[in-house]
């Protein structure tokens, strides 16, 4: 258990450093802020040809748009007489009134601000006298553009899918949820990455109880950087105790909208093509994004299969074990026969068999996701079929332990949630141990330690089992997708300002 | 965390309360390909107190004969336990389908048999149970296993087709159980041994009637068929009724009996059974035309309804004869006159073989297959 506590003890202080840049606001700070540096860059420019007006630019190569610079800041300073004519502090106001062209300017009086800046692709300009700089957002727009999602397909909906730019991601949210109450709040996250991170929410409807427990969660943050999608959901939940997923994760933004106008809280990271939900709860993690455009029996039936899928992956091998080793009498007696035959001659017990061939079910999936889609496909009818039979043939695992195996994996697959059924994979060997160890009595066993454990996970200060736990719902309606115009309610568990969602 | 640490440590340490020792707590696990599945069990009287023969399912999916194994012992248990020992396999009795009884056994009282069946952990009380007629159950069961084909199967076959043959009905032991703790007789089916030597096969042979777990009877011919019409348990059987012009082939295809009491000031005074019999034509003679000859319809009806009276009156009076209420006739009349029910089992049991039956037959022939 103490390998599974946060390591305290000899964990030396790591205060930070505020501000990160000591010093005036001058040139030669930011020189010896971006010492080193060879992608900074120091421009000088003479205004409208007079050496004695000479404006400073920062900038760092490749994070700027040099042509926009070029032809928006630099050719009105060379160019513009007006500016070298005026007085000094003129000057000074008409670039910063509109002389630049430019949409987004800032005046900065520290050097931490303008090093900032410089590295969210702005440029600085110094001039001579002015008691602070401007600084012009000029950031390069290289970014993979909008395309369909890979691991969310849509048959019948929107397309798009989140990229890895935040601000292309916040803007296909608004196109999506044009409510002026639909906020956003931003996070810088990473002592060495400074990755924004924004928490949007819908303000008429989102309880704002959650929204400050995000928020806290977000601000508490304090890493080196947010590179993955680990260091963030591992900081938003405690993710240490449990390997259910506490936040849910979609690639389309028309999920995400879809969770923020049920009330949940939403995050999108810099470099993360994804957005985050909180809560996640456990009826999420069973519905597929497209089950509402489905017609609301198909997607209920579809839902009843994977909650039935659920059962199915988590207890057909320990069912199996527990049957073949210790009740026997439960078997169909014509099953039990052809069992019999067909492991006369295979040389492990059932208990070994059946681990050994989940292990290699999880060997080969995981062969299977590391290889580009070609090989790996190749990888998993080769693994699966081949030495499959080859394994069969030979006497090393009975036909019956390999379809129990194969039938379990299929039904995990099922999951629209691929943490979900991680998580189930990995209850599937504890409850295969523990049928091994004592038959149906530590299956029961494994399956109320489990529904304990999930009843007492809790995301955001909502049960995790919502909605076939949490008051004011039914389980019905975790296990059906109702017609849409019957569910007038938002979820109970969300505690939502209005539970109303439509007329 | 801690609390739910201290609550399972808590249950862990309660466990020694529930009387289970450390070895028993836990189930005892076997691989079950180590196991010979037992599919078919028989009883039989010895002199040193039961013998009792097991007969496996054929091994390796068929490919080899089914292992039969006999022991003799004090008890059934003894002797099932003793037969462990018998080859390496370990003899699995959760499986046994089918229980014979020799008729030696039964009619010295099958009470250990049953109990046998209803205390021990692996057996099933929906096994079929069976009375070897004039014979032992170790000899059915040896030579049914000679003919290459094992004894369940042959048994289980008969039981899928005794609906059709109409010769008798599979009875669980549950079901014994539950009738002789309800009015002390029930009925089984009986068998019995067909054929030469080495060419054996079993037939059903009408219904064995036992009185508190004991034989004293067996319904056979007219009575068995009887015996499934106060039952109301008729898949098929087929009556031929002579008619113009030849002989014409009914095929029985259901019954409903209602049995009800009579009562004269309080006192149990008879007993009425009313049968409504189902029927088709199965086949008759080229001129036999239902639809254009209601009366030949009606006099094929009063032959088939004459017919299945003397099967049912042939059945009461036999068990009136034995004084035992097999069929549990008692608590049917009872279901039709609730009110009448205290009446009823304070003056069944003396008056039962000597009540006045009145049995009143209908018959309907539903579909005539006339050839246009």
């Amino acid at each position: 258990m103490k390998l599974l506590r946060p390591q305290t003890d000899g964990i030396p202080p790591h205060p930070r450093q505020e501000p990160r840049v000591d010093g005036p606001l001058t040139v030669d700070t930011l020189r010896r802020v971006f010492a080193d540096c060879v992608d900074f860059a120091v421009r000088e420019a003479d205004l409208a040809g007079d050496p004695e007006k000479r404006v400073t630019m920062c900038y760092i190569g490749g994070m700027v748009k040099l042509e926009r610079a070029s032809e928006y800041i630099l050719r009105p300073l060379a160019q513009d007489s007006t500016l070298r004519d005026a007085p000094p502090e003129e000057a000074w106001r008409k670039m910063a009134g509109g002389a630049l062209y430019n949409l987004m300017v800032e005046q900065r009086t520290t050097a931490d601000q303008a090093a900032l800046d410089i590295i969210n692709g702005n440029l600085i300009l110094f001039f001579p006298g002015a008691p602070a700089v401007l600084s012009f957002y000029m950031a390069t727009e290289d970014k993979r553009g909008v395309s369909a999602p890979d691991n969310e397909p849509s048959s019948k909906g929107a397309r798009d899918a989140f990229v890895e730019n935040l601000r292309s991601n916040t803007s296909l949210v608004r196109r999506h949820l044009r409510a002026p109450e639909l906020k956003i709040r931003e996070k810088i996250v990473g002592r060495q990455s400074l990755t924004p991170v924004d928490i949007l929410w819908l303000d008429n409807i989102a309880d704002p109880d959650l929204v400050r427990r995000v928020e806290e969660r977000v601000a508490a943050i304090d890493i080196d950087a947010l590179l993955s999608t680990g260091n963030l959901e591992e900081y938003l939940v405690d993710a240490a105790s449990t390997a259910f997923p506490l936040v849910l994760y979609t690639e389309r933004p028309d999920r995400f909208c879809a969770g923020l106008a049920q009330g949940r809280v939403g995050i999108l990271a810099e470099g993360l093509p994804l957005g985050y939900l909180c809560p996640g709860t456990a009826g999420e993690f069973i519905r597929a994004p497209q089950d509402k455009s489905n017609n609301w029996m198909i997607a209920s039936v579809l839902t009843l299969l994977r909650c039935l899928c659920i059962f199915g992956t988590l207890l057909l091998p320990a069912v199996y074990i527990a049957m073949v080793n210790f009740h026997q009498e439960m078997i169909p007696t014509r099953l039990a026969l052809s069992i019999i035959a067909a492991k006369r001659d295979v040389p492990f017990t059932t208990v070994f068999e059946v681990l050994l061939m989940l292990a290699a079910f999880e060997i080969l999936q995981e062969a299977g996701l590391r290889l580009p889609p070609s090989i790996g496909q190749t990888v998993s009818i080769i693994g699966g079929l081949v030495v499959g039979t080859a394994a069969v043939e030979a006497k090393i695992v009975s036909p019956a332990v390999l379809i129990v195996v194969a039938a379990a994996g299929i039904a995990g697959y099922t999951m629209p949630s691929q943490e979900f059924a991680a998580a189930l994979r990995l209850w599937r060997f504890l409850l295969a141990v523990l049928a091994g160890w004592a038959g149906l009595f530590g299956v029961v066993v494994g399956a109320a330690v489990l529904i304990l454990r999930l009843a007492r996970l809790e995301s955001f200060g909502v049960a995790y089992l919502t909605p076939f736990s949490a008051g004011g719902q039914s389980g019905l309606d975790g296990a059906l997708r109702l017609p849409l115009p019957w569910v007038k309610l938002r979820q109970a568990g969300l505690h939502t300002k209005n539970r109303r969602n439509q007329a | 965390m801690k609390r739910a640490f201290a609550a399972m440590l808590l249950a862990v340490l309660c466990l020694p309360l529930a009387g289970c020792g450390v070895q028993s707590a836990l189930p005892e696990g076997r691989e079950l390909e180590n196991m010979a599945l037992i599919r078919t069990l028989g009883v039989d009287e010895a002199e040193e107190g039961v013998m009792v023969t097991a007969a496996s399912a054929q091994q390796s999916g068929g490919e080899q004969p089914a292992l039969v194994y006999s022991h003799t012992a004090g008890t059934v248990s003894a002797a099932c336990l003793a037969m462990q020992s018998r080859g390496s396999a370990y003899l699995f009795y959760g499986h046994v389908g089918e229980l014979l009884s020799g008729e030696e056994l039964a009619a010295a009282g099958l009470e250990e048999a049953l109990g046998y069946v209803e205390r021990d952990i692996e057996m099933r009380l929906d096994t079929k149970f069976y009375v070897v007629r004039g014979g032992k159950a170790s000899d059915a069961i040896a030579a049914l296993s000679a003919s290459g084909e094992s004894a369940a199967e042959r048994l289980e076959a008969m039981a899928e087709d005794a609906g059709l043959m109409a010769a008798s009905m599979p009875r669980t032991v549950g079901e014994l159980l539950a009738d002789t703790a309800r009015c002390g007789a029930t009925f089984a089916p009986a068998l019995t041994l067909t054929g030469e030597e080495g060419d054996c096969d079993l037939a059903a042979d009408g219904y064995a009637l036992l009185k508190d777990s004991a034989l004293i009877g067996f319904a056979e011919g007219g009575a068995a068929l009887g015996v499934n019409l106060l039952l109301g348990r008729v898949e098929a059987d087929v009556v031929e009724c002579p008619t113009e012009g030849g002989t014409a082939a009914l095929r029985v295809v259901g019954a409903q009996t209602k049995i009800s009491p009579t009562f004269e000031n309080g006192v149990l005074t008879g007993l009425t059974v009313q049968c409504a019999v189902d029927a088709s034509v199965a086949q008759g003679p080229e001129n036999l035309d239902l639809e254009h000859s209601p009366e030949k319809q009606k006099s094929l009806e009063t032959a088939l309804a004459q017919t299945e009276r003397e099967r049912i009156v042939a059945a009461l009076t036999l068990l009136q004869t034995l004084d035992a209420d097999c069929l549990d006739l008692c608590r049917r009349a009872g279901m039709s006159a609730p009110w009448r029910w205290a009446a009823l089992q304070d003056q069944w049991g003396e008056a039962f073989s000597t009540l006045p039956m009145r049995v009143e037959v209908t018959a309907s022939i539903r579909r005539g297959y006339d050839v246009k």
